[in-house]
């Protein structure tokens, strides 16, 4: 069970890396692992290799797009901000919102996941721990 | 949509939710010009409907979904715009009531 999953894992991960060269501006050795223990929580493997954004540049990113989305007040953008009840917005602009974030980022957030995302500390949460983040 | 209820979603909204970044995921996909005009359209669409449509209106909102479906399906054409196909879309929406 857990070697398919992590087979499964493995294999999406090629594929993806080398399909999008976006964002070169982003370094990708920094911190390890905090978001290696987030990738566990996630996946329970141990030997995935990947690189992971430090949570911190992830929030503060998370934090710019979120900003600069013309719906909201940039006052009212704080890291543990909700997006329905902090900042106003409803459903479709949620929607938005992770959209912009997989631009940010360069990867392709499942509808499933991307259901799930309605806080800034979700966002960074969910971004950090994936290492196809660019 | 939604208003202040919290991540709980219903099926039909998640589908509905699904559809619109589909729309925007389509819409990446053309040039700066034609991506901005679709983005309009498209939330506008959207944003109307939420509005005005009776969410205990299942069947027009399924109604909805499927026409959305196809028009979603055209705009995954390389050589369609969009525009065209999206405006008969909005026009059909102001005589439909719940």
């Amino acid at each position: 069970m857990a070697a398919t999953a992590r087979n499964a894992l493995l294999k999406y991960l090629r594929v993806q890396v080398e399909a999008v060269p976006r964002n070169p501006s982003t370094t990708s050795s920094s911190v390890f692992l905090n978001s290696f223990n987030a990738l566990r929580r996630h996946f329970s493997t141990e030997e995935v290799r990947g690189s992971f954004l430090d949570k911190s540049e992830v929030t503060e990113r998370v934090i710019t797009v979120v900003k600069n989305f013309q719906k909201v007040d940039p006052s009212k953008v704080t890291p543990n901000a909700n997006f329905q009840s902090d900042l106003g917005l409803d459903s479709l602009d949620s929607v938005e919102v992770v959209m912009a974030l997989e631009e940010e980022f360069g990867f392709e957030i499942p509808d499933n996941e991307a259901d799930k995302i309605n806080s800034i500390s979700l966002a960074v949460d969910f971004i950090a721990s994936h290492p196809q983040a660019k | 949509m939604g208003g202040s209820s919290g991540p709980r979603l219903s099926g039909m909204q998640r589908q509905v939710l699904g559809l619109y970044r589909g729309f925007l995921r389509a819409a990446r996909l053309k040039s700066i010009e034609d991506r901005q005009k679709i983005e309009s359209i498209v939330s506008a669409e959207f944003r109307h409907n939420a509005k005005h449509v009776d969410r205990k209106n299942f069947l027009y909102i399924e109604y909805l979904l499927r026409r959305g479906k196809k028009q979603l399906d055209q705009l995954k054409s390389p050589d369609i715009d969009g525009l065209s196909s999206l405006d008969v879309g909005l026009s059909q929406t102001h005589h439909t009531k719940a």
